[in-house]
Formats: structure tokens, sequence, C-alpha cells
């Protein structure tokens, strides 16, 4: 075990992977960074610093630097999967999914289907999610929900950097197309990491901690939110079984419904708008497959129906926060 | 002595509460004679004549005429002509009314206030009409329920929930969690359930999706006790007696329970017990814990627990001593094939459910088979009697000597019944008999042991200290 | 002319396949028989058959809605496209695409795409895919007129550029996007072509029509990006038979106009007239395919509309490989 960062754990996955077969490719704006400047190539290695030195190593066919056309850098890594290749496409940010909308939807998430199952779409699209940097409307969003949404493709939320080399080595590996949300609040936390070839199926969720009292299903950053909030509260006594999702498509349906039966209490932690939501589909998941174990309504903690603002004042109360989250598990507790 | 004398309101009957003076025959100064008529008096019966007693004189009519009034209330007052009328206003203002109150006035419900119209709630706060509809109904303040519907809309749930009483959730409490990296993939609870085990991960097949580990999967390698038997249906034949000596097994039942019947005095002290809690309780911890705990294995543990803390229940009686024990080996009937027989668990009060419930089944599956040994009856020093599983209500039983008492069981009933918060509700509730042999346990003392178990069965979380 | 008899007749077989299989389709949707948006492909034949008749498997292609006639041309199974088009599971796509959705992976066409402009970063990929392997494959993306103004178009453009994929942008200018003329919707100067050539590539242009002007234009395309040049983008002028779609009443065409181009832009009548001419091919020869493209279609229509059925449980299956 190593102990990592959460951005290294992607940069050392991809160079894992590229290294053991050579049909992985690399592509996204400024993945190398410094193309065509004085600089030189390599001038940054990714936004994120997730790709620095995989152009040295790996060189120009294999790390593929593109200008700022989310279409076509979706696009293309649709064409290099239908034509065998590995693709791991980057997007920097999830919210630039708009701009690329119809090469994930229409094109990667429905060849298999359309095509009648004789094609495969190895696809990877990283992009980088989430609020808690003051990044505004257009780079904060957490847009698991709206790629959940679309069958044909997979989505994975690590929230580890454990999880991290798990879940992209998979990904990676995985025939289908994966869409990788890695948290920007993340990428500088330690943890961790397995040595050696580590690959978490999709669909097993992770359990964090374990109780019998309350049921929280999150992911992402907010993990770490509830895993404090469960820790306070065990000091008194209250169990929660804190699941984090791991992968909301496929989503492990087992592991929320088995710990719900036995707790009788949901609360879901969802960084993102409370309508036709992960938040909202979990609770109708568990009201329809689990009803008769519920011995209260499901709590939401989601953000308000609204875009993300930019102030520190705004954004810190419009995200969950811990006191929100104790308070809606004491809700569910306190149901009469 | 002027002889002054009080008459008031008479009492005809024992429903009568109050009565009315309807005419004085006399008035204030006419003197009277045994016999004559001094009034009428209604009731909500009847109109009466009131009889002079005496003689004397109608010094003071006290009560007006047309007013109903309570039994015992002054009426007028009688003396000779000669008292004086300062000694009657004296009379009259030392006089005090009897108590006449009845106890069936008690619950009497008290004359129905003209109807209140509901209370018409006035408030600016957006409501859906249905919550306001319920929040007059029930005479809720809605200055204190917070509106969780949309915009801080106050919902008919709101309304509904600001009238019950505080919740008391039954905690269960955080658990360890084994956090090593996973090597096999598992559900939560299947990896869970295999630890508590001993189950190797890595021989348990998946068939969950991808492969994956269900809690089936790691269940269905859990041994279970043997599965209890199905009675043989009834097959009407021909009803010619087939005549077989008793087996030493039944003999020695007909021998101990024919002694206990004609020597023990036995007294039966009943109890109904809810066990709602009980059977939410028996669900999740069986699951948890990963057996199959019958209701009668929680009932075994809460009779050791209840006689670890009662020791004068848990007792044999040998002539004229008493012996007590320091644990609770409880004897279990069991109807077999070959009759009832009385296995013993022993040392029931330092058991968990789980092991009270391998060695229950281990026990009954020797029954069932006839492969008891003598040591697995003898001795015991309670005994605990189950045929809820037939559906008796409730029955008596008779004591297993040498031991003190014994506890009979009937089935779990659902049952109307008023909760602390005043509304009805169906709960289950089982019926509870102990039988104790009076030469040793006083009724008290039953009473108290069965205080305890009744306290046991219905808080169940007692049952995993 | 250097093309052998063989490749003549080949590439006449594949153009009269494409004609009739449309013309057909034609007849049927009348009917009604057939389920959902059909796009016929008749009229455009020589620009389908003159560039893929250079390529292989390993070459790929990127089709558009008017697709029939790039999958015939590239070697797609035309009975299992009827059948396919039909909605039977024994299609190409097991009834699951249809129409517009018809792809073979193995015959290196990477599917026909209901979205206008969807495919040329997909060919961009595609040709990366190629160019990482050093193989002198190539990647052509077919799109129309209304294709070109879309931004994924200029994204793959200059994406193309960048990269210096073996790509080639093949703009088929039928004159119409849907229902709206090409002079009003291209602006800046009514022309596809040289948009490319802003993006620094060469182009070409070539007569659509023409299997001769198309086949001869493409062997030069071929080997300037197969060299290694990087993208490049060519544009045939042709003519669209039908509406956009079947059912368009066509208010749009001038009087006489489908007369005109059915007379004198008939790709299958220039070529006869072209190689009969030229004592290339005898009538006879001709008549003699002719012949066996009706019995094949006549084949293919009667095959699908026994074929079997897909079921209710196919619905869920070919959404992922595991999930």
């Amino acid at each position: 075990m190593a102990q990592m960062m959460y951005r290294d754990a992607v940069l050392q996955t991809l160079f894992a992977e590229m290294e053991r077969d050579e049909n992985v490719v690399v592509l996204g704006e400024d993945i190398v960074g410094g193309m065509g400047t004085a600089g030189g190539p390599e001038a940054i290695g990714g936004i994120w610093s997730t790709s620095v030195g995989l152009f040295d190593k790996f060189g120009k066919d294999r790390v593929i630097d593109t200008p700022i056309s989310e279409s076509a850098i979706v696009g293309a890594a649709a064409g290099l999967a239908l034509a065998g290749k590995r693709p791991v496409a980057e997007l920097m940010f999830a919210d630039f999914i708009g701009v690329s909308l119809d090469q994930i939807w229409n094109q990667i998430g429905k060849f298999r289907y359309m095509f009648g199952g004789k094609t495969t779409c190895p696809a990877v699209i990283r992009m980088a999610y989430g609020a808690g940097f003051n990044a505004a409307a257009q780079h904060s969003q957490s847009v698991y929900a709206l790629l959940t949404a679309m069958p044909g493709i997979k989505v994975v939320t690590p929230s580890t950097p454990a999880d991290v080399k798990g879940l992209l080595t998979q990904a990676i590996r995985d025939d289908d197309p994966v869409i990788f949300m890695e948290h920007k609040a993340l990428y500088g936390t330690m943890g961790e990491v397995p040595d050696g070839d580590y690959a978490i199926p999709f669909g097993h969720a992770r359990l964090c901690r374990a109780g019998q009292d309350v049921t929280i299903v999150t992911l992402g950053l907010m993990v770490g939110f509830c895993e404090a909030v469960a820790d306070k509260l065990a000091t008194e006594g209250i169990g929660c079984d804190v699941i984090d999702l791991r992968t909301t498509s496929p989503m492990d349906e087992e592991a929320i419904l088995d710990s719900v039966e036995i707790t009788g209490r949901l609360v879901v932690v969802d960084e993102s708008p409370p309508r036709c939501s992960l938040a909202s589909d979990i609770a109708g998941l568990v009201t329809t497959k689990a009803f008769a174990s519920l011995k209260a309504p499901p709590a939401l903690v989601t953000t308000p129906h609204t875009p993300i603002p930019f102030a520190r004042e705004l954004e810190s109360n419009y995200l969950p926060s811990p006191d929100k989250i104790e308070a809606a598990i004491r809700q569910t507790l306190a149901w009469r | 002595m002027a002889n002054i004398r009080a008459f008031t309101m008479p009492k005809w009957g024992i429903e009568m509460t109050e009565g009315t003076v309807a005419e004085w025959m006399l008035k204030e100064g006419d003197a009277f004679v045994r016999g004559d008529t001094l009034c009428l008096i209604e009731t909500d019966k009847i109109t009466n004549d009131v009889d002079a007693e005496f003689d004397s004189v109608l010094r003071k009519v006290v009560a007006p005429m047309g007013e109903a009034l309570p039994v015992g209330t002054l009426l007028a007052v009688f003396a000779d002509a000669d008292a004086d009328d300062a000694a009657i206003d004296a009379f009259v203002g030392a006089f005090k009314a009897p108590n006449t109150a009845v106890a069936a006035g008690a619950g009497k419900t008290p004359a129905p206030a003209p109807a209140a119209p509901p209370r018409i709630i006035e408030t600016n706060r957006p409501i859906s009409p249905e919550a306001l509809r319920l929040a007059q109904e029930l005479d809720i303040d809605l200055a204190h329920v917070e509106g969780t519907g949309r915009n801080g809309r106050i919902t008919y749930q709101d309304v509904q929930q600001a009238s019950r009483p505080e919740a008391r959730p039954v905690l269960l409490g955080p658990l360890d969690l084994d956090d090593a990296p996973e090597k096999h993939y598992g559900s939560p609870l299947a990896r869970r359930l295999a630890a508590m085990h001993g189950i190797d991960l890595g021989t348990v097949k998946g068939t969950g999706a991808r492969g994956r580990i269900r809690k089936a999967d790691v269940l269905a390698l859990v041994p279970q006790p043997a599965a209890a038997r199905v009675g043989a249906p009834f097959t009407p034949g021909e009803n010619r007696p087939r005549i077989a000596p008793m087996d030493k097994i039944r003999k020695v039942v007909a021998r101990r329970l024919t002694e206990a019947a004609t020597t023990i005095p036995h007294i039966y002290l009943r109890a109904s017990v809810k066990v709602d809690d009980l059977l939410a309780m028996r669900k999740t911890a069986n699951l948890v814990l990963g057996v199959k705990a019958s209701i009668n294995d929680y009932l075994v543990r809460a009779a050791a627990v209840a006689l670890a803390r009662h020791p004068d229940i848990n007792i044999q009686v040998h002539g004229e001593a008493i012996h007590h024990f320091p644990h609770a080996d409880i004897a279990i009937a069991v109807a077999t094939e070959r009759g009832l027989v009385t296995p013993i668990v022993r040392g029931a009060d330092q058991m968990r459910i789980d092991q009270i419930a391998t060695a229950t089944s281990a026990l009954i599956a020797k029954a069932q088979t006839g492969k008891l040994a003598y040591a697995d009856v003898d001795g015991g020093t309670f005994s605990i009697s189950n045929l809820g599983m037939f559906g008796l209500d409730a029955f008596d039983a008779i004591i297993n000597p040498p031991q003190g008492a014994i506890l009979a069981v009937g089935a779990v009933m659902r049952a109307l019944a008023e909760e602390n918060d005043g509304e009805i509700r169906f709960e289950s509730r089982l019926a509870l008999t102990l039988s104790c042999d009076h030469r040793a346990i006083d009724g008290a003392a039953g009473a108290r042991f069965m205080a305890t178990l009744k306290g046991l069965i219905e808080a169940p979380e007692g049952l995993f200290e | 002319m250097q093309l052998s008899r063989e490749a003549l007749l080949r590439a006449y077989r594949q153009m009269k396949v494409i004609r009739e299989f449309e013309e057909r389709l034609h007849v049927e949707i009348m009917t009604g028989e057939i389920a959902g948006f059909t796009h016929l492909y008749c009229g455009q034949e020589a620009v389908a058959v003159g560039v893929c008749e250079h390529l292989d498997h390993a070459d790929m292609i990127v089709s558009t809605h008017r697709g029939h006639g790039h999958c015939i041309a590239k070697g797609c199974d035309v009975k299992g496209m009827m059948k396919e088009i039909w909605g039977s599971r024994e299609g190409i796509c097991k009834g699951k695409g249809g129409s517009m959705h018809i792809a073979d992976i193995d015959v290196g066409m990477l599917g026909a795409n209901g979205i206008v402009g969807a495919g040329s970063p997909i060919g961009v990929g595609a040709a990366l895919s190629a160019k990482i392997d050093g193989n002198g494959k190539v990647a052509i993306t077919f799109s129309g007129d209304g294709a070109c103004n879309q931004g994924t178009t200029f994204e793959a453009m200059n994406m193309a550029v960048v990269t210096k994929a073996p790509c080639i942008f093949l703009y088929e200018n039928n004159k119409y996007s849907e229902h709206t003329g090409v002079s009003y919707s291209v602006g800046t100067n009514k022309d596809i072509a040289s948009r490319a050539e802003a993006f620094g590539m060469k182009i070409w242009r070539g007569d659509g029509t023409d299997f001769f002007s198309v086949h001869d234009t493409m062997r030069d395309v071929l080997e300037y990006v197969r060299a290694g040049n990087g993208p490049a983008a060519v544009e045939f002028d042709t003519e669209r038979f039908f509406g956009h779609f079947e059912g368009d009443p066509q208010r749009y065409r001038g009087k006489g106009e489908l007369d005109h181009i059915r007379e004198n832009r008939d790709a299958l009548k220039i070529f006869r007239a072209r190689v009969t001419e030229a004592d290339l091919l005898s009538g006879a020869d001709l008549d003699a395919i002719d012949a066996e493209v009706m019995t094949l279609i006549d084949e293919a229509v009667a095959e699908a509309r026994l074929a079997e059925r897909p079921t209710a449980a196919d619905v869920l299956t070919d959404v992922y490989i595991s999930y």
C-alpha cells in the first residue's frame, strides 16, 4: 500500500494502463499543454495535473492534445473506440458535457444497441465535477444524474485515491463506454492505494461506516462529510451505515436495500439539485422495493433547486454540510 | 327544646340525584300533623307527595319552587312554634348538605356543551387545505409546526406529525467495520454475515450481478437448524383401538404428571404481553446474527434473564427442602411422536440468543429422532411449554417436578388496544401463564417474576445485554 | 480509363443494387408496411460506389441518415439490410437500428447516423486509430450540404488538421439540406470545399453523377491522405431523386426539375453511355446485371417479409456488454 493523492492515482493508473495495453490512448485539451508555445509540450500535463509525463513516455500518437472542441473530443473518442482503441478522453469540467452531449448520449451511449449488439465502444470520458471552490455556475456542477439517466453508458464517481485506481483501471478495461467523474475538491486528498493490479468491479458500493439505525447513501465529496457525521453520532449510540455508491450506473441497489431492511431509515446525500436527481432516484428505489422496512420517510439532503452561486457565503449555504446531514438523520429518527 | 329540623330534598331510589319542589301544600307558619301532605316533588321519573312523618310547624321555606335541586339540599325548616326566628336563621346558616354524589356519576358524560364549532384557524402561512382542515379538527397550534412543503408550505403530513407524541426510537447502534481491501466482491451485508460465521468469501460462489456475492449466497453456507416437522394430515379410517402398552417415556410422563397434579398445590398467574417490538427486533437481529432464532428461543432467553433476577423462582422442591440454583437450566417441552419430552437448555442465563437457538434446534432434532440422552432431560430449574404454534390463546401447564414453576405460552394474537397516545391500534399480544408450586413460591413472588418477564419481552433490547 | 472489365462490371452492379434497393423501398414504403423514417440515396450512387471501390474493409467510413448507398457500396449484406429496414431480428442490427442506424464494423462501416453532422468527429477518431497503427488506412466521413453547417464539422476539421489525422471529409452536395436549398443555407461563397480549405486542408471537387469523375478524383485524394499528409476534403456535385424522407411532398422542387435530373443527371445512364460508347462493356452485359439485381432485390424483399420478428425480450439486450 502506498500513500498517494487522488490526482496522482489518476495519473499513475493512466500510466500503468497505457503501459499494459498499447490500445489505450488519451486525448483532450491541454492534457499535454504547451503545444505551439515557446515553453513547448508538457508545460502543463492537464489542468488537473493528471497526465503529467504521459506525452514524453508514450508520444503524440497516443497522447493527443486537442483544440477546445468538446464535441470533437468525445466524437474522436467514439471513433477511436469503434476502430478498436481504448480512448480516455478528458473534458476538463463536467459542465462541458453541454457542448458535447450529442456525442455522449446519441452516439457512444447508443452505438451498441442501435447496431444490434455487434459493436463495442470502450471509451472513457474523464471529467472533473463538483462544487466547493467558488467556480460558480458553469464550472461546479455534479451532472451524474443527467448521465446516469442515459442507458448505454456507465457512470463512475470515486471518492478515495484507492477507488480512483480500482475504478479507473476497471473503466479503461471495461468494454462499455464509461463516464469517469473526478471530484475537483478531492484531487488533493491523500489515501492508501493498493499496490499492483487493482480493479474494482462496477456496481459494487463501498460500506464506509457500519451501523444499524440509519442508512446513508452518498458519493464523491459527500462521503467524507457523511463519515464525519456518522462518527459523531456513533458516540451517542446512533449507528449509521454509510454507503459510498462508487458507481451510479450500474448502481448497487442490493447494498442500499439490504441496509434499509435493517435500519428502516434512509438519508441520501447528493450535492446536486433535488429534482429528477440521484437522491430522488434512490428514494424511489427504496420506497418501491423496501416500503415495508421503512420506519420513516426517506430524507434527502441535496442542494436547492438553483444554479451554483459564486460567493463563498452563497456556495457554502448551497452545498450540503455536515450540519444539514446530521439534521436529516435526526429528522428520520424523530419521525412519529 | 325548639326541636328545629331540616327538610331536605329526599332520595327516592339509587338513581335519584336531584328533584324539584313542584308545589308547597302549606305556607310558612302552618302547623301540620303526621300524615299531612307537605309538598309535591318531581323527579325525572315521577311526581310524588311528601307526607309529614311527625307533627311540627313549617317555619321557613328555603328553596325556591320549580328549580331542580340536588338530593340533600335544604328545602325548608320545621320547628315548634315557640322557636325564635333567630335560632331558625342560625340553623339555616349552619346547614351543610351531606355528600350525596354517586360513583356512577363520575363517568357520566357531562351534559353536552353546546356543540362548539370547530376552531377556525386564521393563518397567513402557506398551508394545504387538507392540512388546515386536519389542524382545525385536531386543534393543532400551527405556530409550532414547521412546513416541509415547497416554500415552507405546511403539509398534511406536517400537521399529522405535530399531533403525535415525540418519537422514542430503539437504537441498535454502530458496528465495527472491516476496512481491509476487498479481495472478493460481496454486498456489505454478505461480507458482514461471512465474517460473523467465519466463512471465507473466497469460497462463496456469487449469484449476483457480475458474479457478486449476495446475502443469500452466504446464508446458504450457514448451517441451518433442522426444519420443523410438519404434522401428518388427518385421514379418517376405522376407529378400532390399537392397544399399546405405555413405553418408558410415556410411563414416566404419566407418573410425574399425576404426581404433580395431585400433590402440588398449583397457583396460576396469567399475563398478556405485547410482542410487536420483539417480533420486529427478531427479524433484524436474526438477519444480523445470521441465525433463525424462533420466538420460543427469545422467550427462553427472556425467562433465563428473569430467573437470574428472581432466584426465588429458579428452584426445585424436594420434600420439605427448597433447592436454589445459581443458573437457569430451562426445560423446553417438545411434543414428539413418542410423547412429551422436556430437554434442557443448560445455563440459559449465560447464553446469547444465537447460542440458545443453536442449542434448542439441536435438542429438538434429537427429541424428534428419539436420540435424547438421560443427561439431556435430567434436572432443570424451570420449564417452558409453548403451544402457540397450535394457535391456542392461552393454557395452564402442570408443573414438571421437582421444578418449582412452568411457563405456558400461547399464540401471538392480534388485538385492538389503546396506545399511550390514546390511539386505538392493532398490536400483537402473547398470553403467558406461570404455574407455581405454592408450597415454595408465593403468589407475590411469582407475580414479580412475571412483571420482569413482561418488561423484558415488551422492551426486548434488554435481551441483548 | 484504367479499370478492368471486372472492375467496371462490379462498379455498375453496385450502383444498380443501390438504385433498385431504393426504388423498391420507395414503392414498398407507400404501402405502409415499413415503419419509421427512410431517406433514399437514389441519384447519388456514383459517389458511394466511386469512393468505396478504392477501399477495403480496413478503411473506415462514417455515414449519414441517407446511408443505404454507403452501406451497400462498403460491402454490407444487402439482404440483411433489407431485413433491418423491415425491422426483423434477422436484420443486420437485429431490428434495433432500422434504416438510419445501419452499421457493420467488420466491413469498416462505422454506422449511418441520425444526427446531422455527428459523424465528422467520429471519423477523425477512426482516422487517429489508423494513424496510431500506421497502417496507411483512412477514415472517410460522408456528409451532405446540410451537415457542413453544423459546428461539429468545423471542430472535426480543425482537430483533424491539428492532429494530422488521415481523414477525408467528403461532401455530397445534392443541393438540398432537407427542404432548403443550398444556395440559401450555405453562406459565404456558396461553396463547401472552400470552407475546408480555410482550415488548411487540400481540397478536390468532382461530378457526383459520374462514376469516373468520382473514382478518378478519389484516387488522387486517397493517395494524398494515405501518404501521411493529414486530412483532405472533397466535394461532389450530385442529385437527390427523391424527397428528404419518404413521404416528402417536395413542394420545393421546380417544375420539371425531377424529370430533368432523371433524364440528364442519372449516374447509371451516364455510366451506361460512357462504357458502351467507349466499347468497354456491351448493353447486353449491363442488361444481364440489371436482371440479376432485380432478382436479388425481389429475393431480399421476399425474405425480409418472412424473416423472424423481434420479441419483447430483445428490447433488453445489447445495451451493455455487462451491467
